[in-house]
């Protein structure tokens, strides 16, 4: 268990006394046509058939069998990290970093090799997923990441080195009420987006008393639909259960009414006070702004106890170099800064663009994006807290692109902004996608249910799972790639290494200890923005093995010029080892022998060397 | 969750805070510790139980509590808020804060204007937001600290709290100390030689001294007390513009329980209308001076493009300036220090963030001192420390214990020049002398008593039905603020903070709206007798009823059962 994650040992320990069945695949409650599924308890299956040659990037006969391509409740997910951390004590261990609005542990899986090292001190990489809670998917990817790594661990050597070197700190799902909600209750794929902490989103003095209704009982949440002759909608002639706008000289045939549910607190408005109501990542410290500038931003930054457990957490790992965070949908690699208020140093932009380029590589149909420039403006979101309060680089992708519909872009725009016409273009795609690849599956069938407000209306369309998610058989596919740019990521992050010491006598008893520390990485151990704010201390390069005299950093190794550290110079500070860089350090050390350097970096790991 | 103190029968304690008399008045005469603070709260509610409850809104790193006051009773009624002692030093916040309740609580059930007001208006105060910096005015060794509990690395060396003032000559406080350095920046004023000032190179002046707080080199990093214990100073750790890594700021807005605390509880109390300051930021003797800077590109402030408002809405300045006139009046306080600045301070964060009218004052500064005649000295124009000149006059002639003459340090030198301290006694500008805190107190419970006047409140005073044929019904019905402040700030409506008033027709099970709506909001009734008309077509059975309400927590809500016949 970590250093300051709460422990949930208990239902840990009740797990490992049952620690056998680690081969059952689960249950989820998401399967495409199941939405009310059984809570996803454990359940003794079958064993999965043996397999008989690896598949490249897959684990042939894993320890722990996930079936990757269905969603899981908080409850499922849970499961799941438990027997990952049964199956590989020596690789993932559970913990929790604090608990949500409604009590459901925020469940942390530290990923690392814990025989190699101490975690906490080794470069991290933070992953979570899942802070708009329809934005599902990625819990599964953060979740799969653990999978894969621990699976694949002792296979691949590249992933073994990985694990000996970094160590990932992976929370799936960081709003998991919102999460459940969003799977066991009537929703649809845009909702909700926020957490269940409770709001008077309306201001009539009631807390969320008017949300969205399942009306014809089916377990979705679609469209409401009135014929009308002079409506702006018609069926498509494409899918009978499709509604398009009209084009000038179209006649319609329907009216829309909105999302499915009713007026249940008689104030005249259907659906305005929903459970919670709020956007969780626009409540972060960074660049906060009031709701009448930032729409969700909530009462004061930080209100959300999710937010300040990610915080303290993130606060109490100094060693933490980078950062991704999941959302949904549109194929992007997102970097800061949210604002154009807002300023990332030139040194960091570099980074950032070094791996983001590489990320497109990986992630055909994704591309690498500046929020506020390319996306548009976000006050107070997570990644803008990480990299501008605490210095870490930090990605979130938009998983999930209509380019993987049929491996192209799609026409009308992607379903972002656009005329009718065009939206009629984008409706086709994902039309003809449903037909040809999904059997049609992604529409309800549009039936007659008597409102109590609007009298008698068509309740039918589109189901939560389809347009923002990947459907089950690409989920693997696009989880994989997405994890793969995150772990291309963590490769890049600081590493400091100590590559020579070499003395020279300087006579009288004196010797000259010459330390070479590298950073072969792409990422410093300290972005410009920390070193300008000094918010992580500076790495440290320290001799022992004789009374220091003195020490120096030195400025060029061609002409000499150095520069003393008066106090306290067995331990050279070092503002930054940039990436790809070389750091040179000297001291005078009254003595001979043999001396022993470590270099010591917050975000860059331990390394020792001794002189020969 | 806030803890409400159990009440007891305890004997009557409000004259607890009476000064001892006899002997010489030592500086904490009439000031509270925390411990004491809330024994004083405490007996206040044990002799008024009815009418004053005390609850613990969190605790500070220090394992002291910060307490939340409420006088008025259970009752849901237009609140005011009154926040003091975040910026530890100013004691003086907190011992005002703390008569207030005491006077209020007294003069309720005899004087009539108190009891009047508290039947209508709801009072809180959290007197002492920051007690473990407050502490500090108590201690040993007396100095000016800022910071909460909390152990923070203020220079980032990975050493945390290791270099603090120290009380090099012994006199049991922490002032300044200055060395001769050709470094130097500083050099003697002209006019009073014990202030130093920063020395002019454009007009050929030259510093002669080094100034520092008083202290060693304690971690021998060449910086004095560059690394002070403490760590969070609570009036800057609020979110409107809250300084990230500046010095005692936090490390992010309401990192610090204390402040956290206040936001989670304005948050929750949509009761509240406006809030009372007694704090470092001033709003009513000078108005804001903030500017409405355009966003990138031009874009208006207060829109996504914009960013947040940097200058109070125009719509708001007329009643700011009233409600300023008469705190002068009221209190007879009509010069004052400069404002701090508002960063990261609670004043501005309950009116730019939390929406509600808000106003500060400084509590409590030294008086005009009597002009200097001694001659042949002549302030440089423009003088930059006219106002620095005033304090260390007005102290030396009324408080000269006050005022430390410089005086150099036996034994001690740096680089081998003196060292030699001096300078005014730590929390002197900020913290009167006890004997003068009731009267100051009075001052500021008479402009609490006029504010909580002002805050709105909404009423419907007419209703008309109309019979438009048989079970047809058209109701119309006024609106009405009859007090002074409006039932929000322009800032409040854009920011939906405190909810606006509503208004509400709720329908019998035979009853229909042809006309109108069921829910509606106003925006905001100005004060005074602002007025809004509303009008609704009902059917239904004649001598049926249909509720009318209006209004919101902060604003009083008020409900009217309609009866449906001919007028």
């Amino acid at each position: 268990m970590l250093q300051r994650s709460k422990s949930i040992a208990p239902s840990l320990g009740a797990f490992l006394a049952a620690a056998v069945l680690v081969a059952s695949p689960l249950s989820a409650p998401l399967a495409a046509q199941q939405i009310r599924s059984a809570p996803p308890v454990a359940r003794a299956t079958q064993v999965p058939v043996a397999g008989a040659l690896a598949a490249l990037g897959s684990p042939p006969n894993p320890k722990v069998a996930v079936s990757w391509d269905r969603f899981y409740d908080h409850a499922g997910l849970m499961e799941i990290g438990r027997r990952l951390a049964a199956a590989h004590p020596n690789r993932i261990k559970l913990g929790t970093i604090g608990r949500s609005t409604q009590g459901r542990d925020m469940f942390l899986l530290t990923v690392t090799n814990f025989n190699v090292g101490d975690a906490d001190k080794k470069p991290a990489m933070w992953i979570d997923g899942n802070i708009h809670a329809n934005e599902i998917q990625g819990a599964e990817f953060s979740l799969y990441t653990a999978w894969y790594l621990s699976e694949m661990a002792d296979r691949v050597p590249a992933v073994d080195s990985l694990l000996d070197k970094y160590t990932f700190y992976i929370v799936p799902s960081i709003n998991p009420d919102g999460r459940d909600h969003y799977f066991h209750e009537p929703n649809n794929a845009s909702s909700p987006r926020t957490g269940l902490a409770p709001r008077d989103s309306d201001g009539d003095g009631r807390v969320d008393e008017d949300g969205l209704d399942d009306l014809n009982g089916d377990g979705h949440v679609t469209q409401m639909r009135r014929r009308n002759v002079n409506g702006r909608w018609r069926v498509s002639p494409e899918d009978p259960r499709l509604l398009v706008p009209i084009l000038p000289g179209e006649q319609g045939e329907y009216d829309l009414l909105g999302a499915e549910g009713i007026d249940n607190d008689g104030d005249g408005v259907v659906g305005e006070d929903g459970p919670g109501v709020y956007d969780p990542n626009r409540n972060w410290p960074w660049r906060w702004a009031p709701q009448y500038v930032q729409g969700g931003a909530d009462r004061y930054p930080g209100s959300l106890i999710e937010t300040r457990n990610i915080m303290d957490f993130v606060i109490a790992h100094p060693n933490i170099a980078g950062a991704q965070s999941y959302h949904n949908s549109g194929g992007m690699l997102l970097r800061g800064p949210g604002v154009p208020q807002d300023e990332y140093r030139p040194q960091d932009v570099q980074v950032y663009d070094q791996i983001g380029r590489v990320g497109e590589e990986i992630l055909p149909g994704y591309r690498y994006m500046i929020v506020w420039k390319d996306l548009y403006t976000v006050w107070g979101g997570e990644l803008d807290w990480f990299y501008g309060a605490r210095g870490i680089l930090t990605f979130s992708n938009e998983l999930w692109t209509p380019f993987l519909y049929f491996y192209k872009a799609p026409a009308g725009g992607g379903g972002f902004g656009g005329g009718n016409a065009q939206n009629r273009q984008y409706q086709s795609t994902e039309s003809r996608f449903n037909r040809l690849l999904l059997m049609g599956e992604a529409m309800v069938e549009w039936t007659e249910v008597d409102h109590p407000q609007f009298g008698k209306v068509e309740v039918g369309g589109t189901k939560k799972n389809f347009g923002r998610v990947e459907p089950g058989f690409m989920l693997q596919s696009d989880g994989h790639r997405n994890m793969m740019f995150t772990l291309y990521q963590t490769s890049q992050m600081p590493l400091v290494e100590v590559d020579s010491v070499t003395t020279r006598s300087l006579g009288g008893g004196l010797t000259e200890v010459t330390a070479v520390v590298v950073n072969r990485r792409v990422a410093p151990t300290h972005t410009q923005q920390d070193v300008e704010n000094r918010i992580s201390r500076p790495n440290l390069i320290s001799l022992t093995g004789g009374r220091v005299v003195a020490g120096f950093v030195i400025d060029n190794p061609l002409n000499g010029d150095a520069t003393e550290q008066k106090r306290d110079p067995a331990n050279i500070r070092v503002a930054n080892i940039p990436g790809q860089g070389i750091v040179r350090v000297k001291w005078i050390v009254s003595g001979t022998g043999t001396f022993t350097v470590t270099a010591d970096s917050q975000k860059g790991g331990v390394s020792t060397m001794r002189s020969r | 969750m806030p803890v409400t103190r159990s009440l007891g029968c305890a004997a009557v304690l409000l004259a607890a805070i009476a000064l001892p008399s006899g002997a010489q008045a030592r500086p904490t005469d009439g000031y509270h510790t925390a411990a004491r603070l809330g024994a004083v709260l405490d007996s206040i509610a044990r002799a008024k139980p009815a009418l004053v409850k005390v609850s613990t809104l969190a605790t500070s790193p220090g394992r002291r509590p910060v307490h939340a006051v409420r006088i008025g009773g259970a009752e849901e009624k237009p609140a005011l808020l009154i926040l003091a002692g975040a910026y530890g030093p100013q004691v003086s916040s907190s011992e005002v804060a703390l008569r207030i309740v005491r006077d209020l609580a007294r003069r309720h059930g005899s004087d009539q204007t108190v009891t009047q007001l508290l039947a209508s208006n709801t009072v809180y105060v959290i007197p002492r937001l920051n007690p473990d910096a407050g502490e500090a005015y108590f201690g040993a060794l007396r100095w000016e600290r800022k910071g909460n509990d909390t152990a923070f690395d203020d220079d980032r060396d990975n050493v945390t709290d290791e270099d603090s003032p120290d009380d090099l000559n012994r006199d049991g406080m922490i002032t300044m100390m200055r060395v001769k350095s050709p470094n130097g920046e500083w050099m003697p004023d002209a006019i009073d030689p014990s202030i130093l000032r920063r020395a002019d190179a454009t007009k050929g002046e030259r510093g002669i001294y080094e100034v520092f707080m008083e202290g060693r080199d304690d971690d021998g990093d060449e910086a004095y007390n560059e690394d002070a214990a403490g760590g969070t100073d609570i009036s800057r750790n609020f979110a409107n513009n809250f300084r990230f890594f500046g010095e005692n700021s936090g490390l992010h807005p309401f990192s610090a329980e204390e402040s956290r605390a206040v936001a989670e509880f304005v948050s929750t109390h949509d009761d509240i209308a406006a809030v009372y300051v007694l704090g470092m930021q001033d709003n009513l003797l000078k108005p804001w001076e903030g500017r409405r800077v355009p966003g990138i590109g031009g874009s208006p402030q207060g829109t996504s493009a914009g960013g947040p408002f940097t200058a109070s809405l125009p719509e708001d300045n007329g009643w700011f300036t009233e409600v300023a006139r008469r705190y002068r009046t009221t209190t007879g306080m009509t010069e004052g220090p400069a404002t701090a600045s508002d960063v990261g301070d609670p004043l501005s964060w309950a009116y730019f963030h939390m929406g509600r009218f808000a106003f500060g004052s400084r509590v409590w500064w030294p008086g005009k001192a009597a002009a200097d005649t001694t001659r042949g000295r002549r302030a440089p124009t423009p003088d930059t420390i006219a106002a620095e000149r005033n304090d260390y006059r007005f102290l030396k002639a009324n408080r000269p214990e006050a005022f430390v003459e410089w005086t150099a340090v036996p034994g001690m030198t740096i680089n081998g020049e003196a060292v030699e301290v001096g300078g005014v006694a730590p929390f002197a500008t900020l913290n009167p002398p006890g004997s003068e805190l009731d009267s100051l107190a009075a001052k500021h419970t008479a402009f609490v008593v006029e504010l909580t006047g002002l805050l709105p409140a909404v009423t419907v005073p007419r209703v008309n039905v109309t019979e438009i044929s048989p079970r047809v019904y058209r109701i119309r019905a006024d609106v009405q603020n009859d007090r002074y402040l409006p039932s929000n700030a322009a800032l409040g409506v854009r920011s939906r903070l405190p909810m606006r008033a509503r208004v509400e027709l709720t329908l019998g099970r035979d009853q229909s709206l042809s006309g109108g709506r069921k829910m509606q909001f106003i925006n905001a009734l100005r004060g005074s007798g602002g007025t809004e008309t509303f009008e609704w077509v009902v059917v239904g059975a004649p001598g049926s009823t249909v509720t009318l309400t209006v209004g919101s927590p902060h604003a009083g809500l008020t409900t009217q059962t309609i009866t449906l016949r001919a007028r």
